[in-house]
C-alpha cells in the first residue's frame, strides 16, 4: 500500500519484542510495510495490559496496539527450519529486519547476520539488546526500569535522600527505540551510495545514558555528579509551583519585569525587586529563594488564570496537568493530533496519539488498526512469496504458521 | 576512516536552547555539515565541554547579525546551497525574515524547511512561550513522577528536549529521504510538546479506551508483570549512602534464581511469596525483606549476583558511575573524546548506535563562535576576502 509517506516502498520485517517495537511502529507511520513476525498464538507483547475493558485476550492489548499500529502480522514459528526457511524467503525481499531477541539467539535460529547478508546483501540487520551485542554485561537481562537505573535515567529524579524516582511510560525503550529508527534512516542513505546492507548494533543502556539532558555534560565538563533536586530542573530556572487548585511550572527564563510587575502589583514580590534579580544568573544562583517567594505569590491564583495571564506577557509557565487533559486540549485538538481509527471487531473507534509533525508532501498516516494475531499470515505468504492456497493450509496444520 | 552516512549533505542549522541542537548534533555526527548560524557575537562563555560540548561537537559556526538586510541575504545564500533548514521558533520568526518554507522554496525549490517550535505553527496555542521543562509539565510528566505522598518530584532534568531533538532528527532524515526519492522538498512543523506527548506510551490508550485515570507508576511494573520490582538501597560506597539497585523479577525461574543468590532465606520459601501472583500481592512485604537485605549488599557486586542467577538487576547509576565506572560503558567504548584546540581532550555524549558498515563519528569540539565565517562567507558563498570584510565592518557578521 503506498501511504504518501518518506518511507512508503520500504519493506520491513519486524522480530522484535516488547523492547523494540516502537521502533517498527515509527517507522510504519511514515509509510513503510512493516511485518510484525509473531510466534503462532501471538506476540508476548499481546498478554501486557492493559486491555480494552480490562478484559486480558491476545487481540485486546492496548499495550501491543500502541506498539504496533500500522503493522501487518505474520505468524511463523522460527524454532522450525521451515519457519526459518520462509522468513529468508522474506528476507530477499526486505530492506530491514528488526530483531530484539538476547544476543547470539539469532545466531542460534540460523538467523545470523552472515546468513541474512549472503541470503541478501541489501538487507538491513537492527539489532536491539539491552546491552549492546558485546561487552561483559551482553548477556545480562534487563527490562525498562534496570536499563533506566544502568543508564542514569533514575538517579536524577526525586528527593536528595529518598529513593529516585521513576519516569511515567517505558523511557529507556522509547528512548531506544527513536535512536533505532534515526540509526536505520541513517543505514538507508548509507545503502542508497555504497550499495549494501550493515548491522546496526543498538545497546538500550547507551541511548538511555545519551537521553537524560544533563548529567554527562556535569560530570565530564566540571566534574559534578549531579544529584537529585526533587522538582528544581538542574539549570536551576524551572520549579514545580502550587496553585489553589494544582501546580503550575514556574520559569524564571521569560521578561523579567512583567514577572515582576506582577508579583509586585499583587504585594507578593518581597526583595524581588532588587535590581540584582534582574541578571537571569543570580535568579538561577539564588534559585530557591526566588521560587519560595514566588511559591507564596501564586498560592493564591487558580493554576489556568496564571496560565493564561503568564502567557499573554510572554512569561513561559506552564500547569503541571494531569495527562486526561490531553484529551480536552483545544492546542491538540485544532492540530488533529489525535486520529480515531475502527476496530470493527469491537464495533468501536479508538483514538490514537498521532502525528508529533505536519509534512507538508509526504503525509504521516494512520492506514490500520493494530493486526489481529497472524491476520494477514495469508495474504502475506501468497502475495510475497507466491505460496498455494494447498501450501498455507499445510503449514498451518504443521504448526508452522 | 568509513565514509559517514550523511556526508554530502548540508544543514542550515537556527536552532538554539537544547531540543534542536540535539536534532542537529545526531546529523552531525553521522556526517551532515551542520552550519550552525548564531545570531550573538562572541565569546559566549565555555563552549566546548559540558552540555554545551556534547550539543555542539561536530559542527560548524557562523555569526550573523540577522537583523541587518546584509546579513539576512547571507542567511538566504546559505539557505540556497544548503538541504535543509532548520529552526526552533514559533512561525513569525522565519517568515519575518523572509526565510519561511513559502519563501525559501522560491529561490530553492527542493529546499526542506523543518521547524522544531514549542507547540507546532498552527492552533490556538502556537505563540505560547515553553521549554522542554514546562512541555513536558503540560504533557502529564511532571505530575506522574511523584513521590510516596503523590506529590510532584521532579523531573530533574528536561527529557521533552530529549523527545523533541530525536523526534527532529528523524523527521528531518525522512523528510532528506523522501526528497532522494522524488526530488521534492517540502515543509515539515514539528510540535515538540506533541514529541513529547507521543512517547508517553500505551497509557495513552488507557486513557481514550477505558477512561482511566493515570496515577504515578511508582514501581509497579509498566510492562510484564513483576515483584520484586524496584530500587532498593544498598550498603554505602565509601562515604557515598546513595547507592541503590534496581531489580525486577517477572518470571518463576527468574524468582527461584533470586531467591538462590540472596542466599535462601527462610522468608522466601513463605506461601505467601510462592507465585508471582501472591508476590504481588504481598509486595510490600516482599519489598521489606528484599530491602533488608539489599541494605547490606554492595550494590555493584549484587548486580552482578543477581544477573549471573538471571535476574534483570542494576545499578541506580550516578554520574560517576555511567561516566567513568560503568565496565559496559567502558567496554564498549562509549564516551567520545574530542581534541580541544589547547590540545588537550574533553568527553562528550557518544553516538549510541553502531553501524558496523558506517559508524558516525566525533571529529571537532564544539566550534566558537563566528569559526566558520570565512569558509560559509568565502568557499560556500564565494564571496572575496574584500567583500567578507566590509560585513564585518558593517556589523552584518560578527568575527570569530
Amino acid at each position: 500500500m503506498n501511504s504518501g509517506g518518506a518511507l512508503g516502498g520500504l519493506r520491513i520485517l519486524d522480530l522484535s519484542n516488547s523492547r523494540g517495537q516502537l521502533c517498527g511502529r515509527l517507522l510504519a507511520d511514515m509509510g513503510a510495510d512493516v511485518i510484525k513476525v509473531e510466534p503462532p498464538g501471538g506476540d508476548a507483547a499481546r498478554r501486557i495490559g492493559p486491555f480494552v475493558d480490562d478484559a486480558a485476550h491476545r487481540d485486546r492489548s492496548l499495550f501491543f496496539w500502541f506498539y504496533n499500529l500500522n503493522k501487518r502480522s505474520l505468524t511463523l514459528d522460527l524454532k522450525h527450519p521451515r519457519g526459518v526457511e520462509i522468513l529468508l524467503r522474506l528476507a530477499r525481499g526486505a530492506d530491514l529486519i528488526i530483531e530484539s531477541f538476547a544476543p547470539g539467539a539469532m545466531d542460534a535460529m540460523g538467523l545470523g547476520w552472515p546468513v541474512l547478508h549472503a541470503a541478501n546483501p541489501a538487507l538491513i540487520m537492527l539489532s536491539i539488546a539491552p546491552f549492546g551485542q558485546s561487552g561483559p554485561y551482553r548477556d545480562f537481562d534487563a527490562d525498562d526500569t534496570v536499563l533506566a537505573a544502568l543508564g542514569g535515567m533514575l538517579y536524577v529524579n526525586g528527593w536528595r535522600g529518598h529513593a529516585p524516582v521513576r519516569p511515567w511510560g517505558l523511557q529507556a525503550y522509547h528512548s531506544s527505540a527513536y535512536y533505532a529508527a534515526i540509526a536505520t534512516m541513517c543505514a538507508l542513505f548509507a545503502r542508497d551510495r555504497d550499495g549494501t546492507g550493515q548491522r546496526i548494533d543498538l545497546s538500550m543502556q547507551e541511548a538511555t545514558a545519551a537521553a537524560v539532558e544533563h548529567v554527562a555534560g556535569s560530570y565530564f565538563g566540571e566534574g559534578r555528579v549531579e544529584p537529585r533536586r526533587g522538582t528544581l530542573h538542574w539549570s536551576r530556572y524551572f520549579r514545580v509551583g502550587k496553585c489553589r487548585d494544582g501546580y503550575i511550572m514556574h520559569c524564571s527564563l521569560g521578561d523579567w519585569t512583567s514577572l515582576v510587575e506582577w508579583v509586585a502589583g499583587d504585594g507578593k514580590a518581597q526583595d524581588l525587586t532588587a535590581p540584582e534579580w534582574e541578571d537571569v544568573q543570580y535568579r538561577a544562583v539564588h534559585a530557591e529563594h526566588l521560587f519560595d517567594v514566588l511559591d507564596e505569590w501564586v498560592a493564591g491564583y487558580d493554576r489556568d488564570e496564571l496560565l493564561e495571564r503568564a502567557q499573554t506577557l510572554r512569561l513561559p509557565y506552564a500547569t503541571v496537568r494531569n495527562p486526561e487533559a490531553l484529551f480536552e486540549d483545544e492546542q491538540l485538538r485544532a492540530r488533529g493530533y489525535f486520529v480515531e481509527i475502527e476496530h470493527p471487531e469491537l464495533g468501536r473507534n479508538i483514538r490514537y496519539a498521532g502525528a508529533p509533525y505536519v509534512f507538508s508532501d509526504s503525509p504521516w498516516s494512520l492506514r490500520r488498526r493494530p493486526p489481529l494475531t497472524g491476520e494477514h499470515t495469508a495474504e502475506i505468504l501468497r502475495d510475497e512469496l507466491g505460496l498455494t492456497v494447498d501450501e498455507i493450509a499445510a503449514l498451518a496444520v504443521e504448526g508452522i504458521i | 576512516m568509513a565514509r559517514l552516512p550523511l556526508e554530502g549533505i548540508r544543514v542550515l542549522d537556527f536552532t538554539w536552547v537544547v531540543a534542536g541542537p540535539v536534532a542537529t548534533r545526531i546529523l552531525a555526527d553521522q556526517g551532515a555539515e551542520v552550519i550552525k548560524l548564531e545570531r550573538k557575537p562572541g565569546p559566549l562563555g565555555p563552549r566546548q565541554t559540558g552540555l554545551q560540548g556534547d550539543l555542539h561537537r561536530n559542527k560548524r559556526s557562523i555569526a550573523v547579525n540577522m537583523g541587518t538586510p546584509r546579513g539576512v541575504e547571507i542567511a538566504k545564500g546559505l539557505a540556497q546551497v544548503s538541504d535543509i533548514v532548520m529552526d526552533n521558533f514559533s512561525a513569525r520568526v522565519m517568515r519575518g525574515w523572509g526565510m519561511d518554507f513559502a519563501s525559501l522554496s522560491q529561490i530553492k525549490p527542493d529546499i526542506i524547511c523543518l521547524s522544531m517550535s514549542g507547540l507546532g505553527h498552527s492552533g490556538p496555542r502556537s505563540n505560547y512561550v515553553s521549554y522542554g521543562p514546562t512541555l513536558q509539565a503540560l504533557a502529564g510528566f511532571t505530575l506522574l513522577m511523584a513521590d510516596r505522598n503523590g506529590e510532584p518530584a521532579g523531573y530533574g532534568y528536561s527529557y521533552a528536549d530529549m523527545s523533541g531533538g530525536y523526534t527532529g532528527a528523524l523527521a528531518a532524515l525522512m523528510a532528506l529521504w523522501h526528497r532522494r526519492r522524488t526530488g521534492r522538498g517540502q515543509f515539515v512543523d514539528l510540535s515538540q510538546f506533541e514529541a513529547v506527548v507521543s512517547v508517553v506510551g500505551p497509557a495513552l490508550l488507557d486513557i481514550a479506551v477505558n477512561g482511566r485515570e493515570q496515577s504515578p507508576p511508582g514501581y509497579r511494573s509498566q510492562e510484564s508483570p513483576a515483584a520484586p520490582h524496584g530500587v532498593y538501597r544498598c550498603r554505602p560506597r565509601g562515604d557515598d549512602d546513595d547507592r541503590w539497585l534496581a531489580i525486577s523479577v517477572r518470571s518463576q525461574a527468574q524468582w527461584e534464581g533470586f531467591v538462590g543468590a540472596i542466599g535462601a532465606p527462610s522468608w522466601a520459601y513463605q506461601a505467601k511469596f510462592r507465585t508471582l501472583y501472591l508476590r504481588m500481592r504481598n509486595s510490600v512485604e516482599l519489598d521489606a525483606n528484599v530491602s533488608r537485605w539489599a541494605a547490606d549488599q554492595e550494590a555493584e557486586s549484587a548486580m552482578e549476583r543477581l544477573q549471573r542467577a538471571g535476574v534483570a538487576a542494576g545499578v541506580v547509576a550516578n554520574g560517576a558511575d555511567i561516566c567513568a565506572r560503568d565496565p559496559q560503558l567502558r567496554a564498549r567504548d562509549f564516551w567520545g573524546m574530542v581534541p580541544l584546540p589547547d590540545s588537550t581532550t574533553t568527553h562528550v555524549t557518544g553516538i549510541p548506535m553502531k553501524l558496523s558498515a558506517t559508524p558516525g563519528a566525533i571529529r571537532t569540539p564544539s566550534p566558537v563562535i563566528g569559526e566558520a565565517n570565512d569558509y560559509v562567507l568565502g568557499e560556500l558563498l564565494g564571496m572575496s576576502r574584500a567583500e567578507r570584510e566590509e560585513l564585518v565592518a558593517e556589523k552584518a557578521v560578527w568575527p570569530i
